[in-house]
């Protein structure tokens, strides 16, 4: 709706005089909207949703966290019981090696630079939208203000979100491709899908977001007022103080963060928690 | 299988779970980067034969029996029964690489298959589906371990029988014997095959140098390790160790074997004496100037890094020093060093495997070799020059196989 009343103002964009009333116009339609919207007393199944949405929007978040948390700690703990290995398993590189190395290998991968250009872009551009994204989270605290608190935008304005989106799509693509379709299982395709699907949400509420007349359907600094409550354990139901049409969205969009919380530990996500230690091995 | 059979291959398998393996089992996120990595991959296209395709063999096992996840959505890895059918893709997995590692040089996280396939290669002893040749060839070492006293006076006589053709190439310095035997605190224990080929062009250098050094009783090569058998492994290994400290040698020097000399170095943890290839030591008495060579090299010459002296074991430039004291005309095949493709015969495939299989997953080196445009190919691991001297047959490249230590004994100068 919001996309709809932005596009059909384009035709007009050349008369500046008439593109301004008609902005005028579109901001009271959303407004209205918006008022109309206003957050009502659940009834019918309206109650059982509301239940619902508020579990996955408070008490889910910190399940899913603690599980994240506790179930990282227990596999390293598990590999790191294990016997120690009792040999080196170093590959000797031919080029000056630096206690650095392992690191190097780790973050900038040099090797998949080297052989797959293109999927070393995605590779990178993925990850760091990735770490940007869990700073652009944090930031939304208003304890953290790696941004000014009054700023609109999550950081990267939306780009961020996007740098993470599409080269899912390429990490999609390619595995409907021999040789990887072949050594891909049913749990790469399911991670794949659940994380495009969480990022697309993402970019929903984030991005998506901002593109109404009158700017942004939920604010951020009405998104810190949700974190603030997760941050202090105000149990209170967010519906009543960040309620707008985007509201199911981004419960959706917690949602399927908290599945990927839980799945962290127990998906080969752990591979962000291992790289390093595995990284050494072959560097010493 | 029975399920007394299962347990007893899921106890096999715990053994080999210490830190590193359990890391390499639980983080391959399928990426497919080492796919284009592995030369068996790169000549037969299949699936079967590209790193994470071997592994994945493995890594189905363990995530059934040893993961939660396979006990409650089996389906989400594939996962698989231990069965005779599970066994005999250990076997196509494990007897089709050659632990070469290079596909550990490319994956991003530095995941080694061939510490994998040792998983595989010691069920299968379990199992009794080994190779049995490797096996025979493992007891055949151990024997001789355990029989070294009986057969010690047999052997010296050998030994005097080649020395003529060791004083052929270089004289024996005076007082000194030609093949010293049994030498205590030498500085340097000679670790040779069976073969004579591998002991008189060493005799040759060593005694060109004036170095005291000894011959070791026991030849290099660990079939334990090619088998996949730790325990045998380790007794072949001891015989050497136990040797080298019983003589109180300072080096213990290891004939151009890659595997003998990796296992060696990297794989018996601290020991009381350093270890090196030959081809260090050829490389350093000229340095040292110990030693001279000629540029007798009239062919072009080309080198072959074996993967188990090279990526697995860090020795680069020794050889390449060497060869161009003997040759003005050296050329590196492209890609060389860690990037080098394997010969196609290491992990005891050259003992155990199928002759065709070996020829033709070795495509891309017969064309890697013929690029050079060199007629010598020179090598320093005898698993290599087996391998490359029956590729060169195979695939017509009008090209001959030498050993570093050979050339250098021709070149020995005074
Ligand atoms: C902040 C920590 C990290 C997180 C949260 C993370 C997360 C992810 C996610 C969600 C994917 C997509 C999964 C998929 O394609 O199925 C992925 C893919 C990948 N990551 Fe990471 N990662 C992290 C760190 C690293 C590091 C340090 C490396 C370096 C070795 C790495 C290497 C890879 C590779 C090679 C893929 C491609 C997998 C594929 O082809 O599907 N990641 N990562
Ligand atoms: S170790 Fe060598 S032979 Fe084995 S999978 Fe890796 S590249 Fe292929
Ligand atoms: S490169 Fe490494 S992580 Fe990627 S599929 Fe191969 S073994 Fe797995």
């Amino acid at each position: 709706m919001a996309l709809l009343s932005m596009l059909s103002m384009i035709p007009f964009a050349l008369n500046a005089a008439t593109a301004e009333t008609l902005a005028a116009d579109a901001a009271q339609v959303v407004d209205a909207v918006a008022e109309a919207s206003v957050v009502a007393e659940p009834t019918g199944f309206g109650i059982v949703l509301d239940k619902i949405e508020y579990f996955i929007l408070i008490p889910w978040v910190y399940l899913s966290i603690a599980f994240m948390i506790f179930g990282i700690i227990y596999r390293l703990v598990s590999i790191y019981r294990a016997p120690k290995t009792p040999f080196s398993l170093k590959i000797y590189s031919s080029k000056k090696e630096s206690p650095l190395s392992a690191w190097n290998d780790t973050f900038m991968l040099p090797q998949v630079r080297r052989n797959k250009p293109f999927f070393w872009i995605s590779l990178m551009i993925f990850h760091i939208s990735g770490v940007l994204l869990i700073l652009g989270h944090l930031d939304i605290l208003p304890t953290i203000s790696i941004l000014s608190e009054d700023s609109k935008h999550m950081i990267g304005a939306g780009l961020v979100g996007v740098g993470f989106t599409l080269p899912l799509f390429h990490f999609l693509f390619r595995r409907f491709k021999t040789p990887i379709r072949e050594i891909t299982v049913p749990a790469d395709f399911l991670l794949i899908v659940l994380v495009l699907f969480l990022a697309l949400f993402g970019d929903m509420i984030s991005w998506g977001n901002s593109w109404t007349a009158n700017g942004f359907i939920t604010t951020k600094q009405k998104f810190a007022e949700y974190f603030q409550a997760l941050a202090t354990f105000n149990f209170e139901n967010p519906r009543y103080y960040i309620w707008s049409p985007h509201y199911h969205f981004l419960v959706i969009h917690v949602a399927l963060a908290n599945l990927f919380f839980m799945l962290v530990p127990f998906s080969k996500i752990v591979h962000a928690f291992f790289a390093m230690p595995i990284n050494k091995l072959r560097r010493k | 299988m029975d399920l007394q059979q299962q347990y007893e291959l899921e106890k096999l398998f715990k053994t080999k779970l210490h830190q590193a393996m359990r890391f390499y089992l639980e983080t391959c996120t399928h990426c497919g980067l080492c796919v284009d990595s592995c030369h068996v991959y790169n000549s037969m296209p299949e699936l079967r034969y590209t790193a994470v395709g071997r592994s994945e063999v493995v890594r189905k096992i363990f995530i059934k029996y040893f993961k939660m996840q396979g006990k409650i959505a089996p389906w989400l890895g594939e996962t698989m029964e231990m069965d005779e059918f599970v066994l005999d893709k250990f076997y196509e997995a494990a007897f089709s690489c050659t632990g070469c590692r290079r596909c550990m040089v490319h994956c991003p996280f530095g995941i080694d298959t061939q510490q994998i396939m040792s998983i595989a290669k010691l069920l299968l002893v379990g199992a009794d589906k080994e190779p049995k040749i490797l096996s025979m060839l493992s007891d055949m070492s151990i024997n001789k371990g355990e029989q070294v006293e009986e057969s010690r006076a047999q052997y010296a006589e050998a030994i005097k029988n080649i020395e003529p053709e060791v004083e052929a190439i270089w004289p024996t310095p005076p007082g000194k014997k030609t093949i010293p035997l049994e030498v205590e605190h030498a500085d340097v224990l000679y670790v040779a095959l069976s073969g004579k080929h591998s002991i008189i062009s060493a005799a040759a250098i060593f005694n060109a140098a004036d170095i005291n050094w000894t011959l070791s009783s026991f030849e290099a090569v660990n079939f334990g390790a090619f088998l996949g058998d730790p325990q045998r492994t380790k007794k072949i290994g001891n015989r050497i160790i136990a040797e080298a400290t019983r003589l109180k040698v300072k080096t213990v020097a290891i004939v151009e074997c890659g595997t003998a000399f990796r296992i060696m170095k990297q794989q018996f943890g601290k020991l009381p004496f350093e270890v090196v290839t030959f081809v260090e030591l050829i490389a350093k008495y000229h340095q040292e100037g110990k030693i001279k060579l000629n540029k007798v090299m009239t062919e072009k010459v080309t080198y072959h890094d074996p993967c188990q002296i090279a990526r697995n074991a860090g020795v680069y430039e020794a050889p390449r020093y060497i060869l161009n004291q003997l040759s003005d005309d050296f050329v590196d095949m492209i890609p060389n060093r860690e990037e080098n493709w394997c010969c196609g015969g290491g992990g005891g495939l050259v003992a155990a495997g199928d002759f065709e299989f070996r020829m033709k997953s070795s495509k891309v080196k017969a064309d890697q070799m013929k690029k050079t445009g060199a007629t010598v190919v020179a090598t320093a691991c005898e698993n290599c020059h087996s391998q490359l001297h029956d590729v060169c047959g195979y695939y017509n490249t009008n090209q001959h196989v030498e050993f570093i230590s050979h050339l250098a004994a021709q070149g020995l100068a005074k």
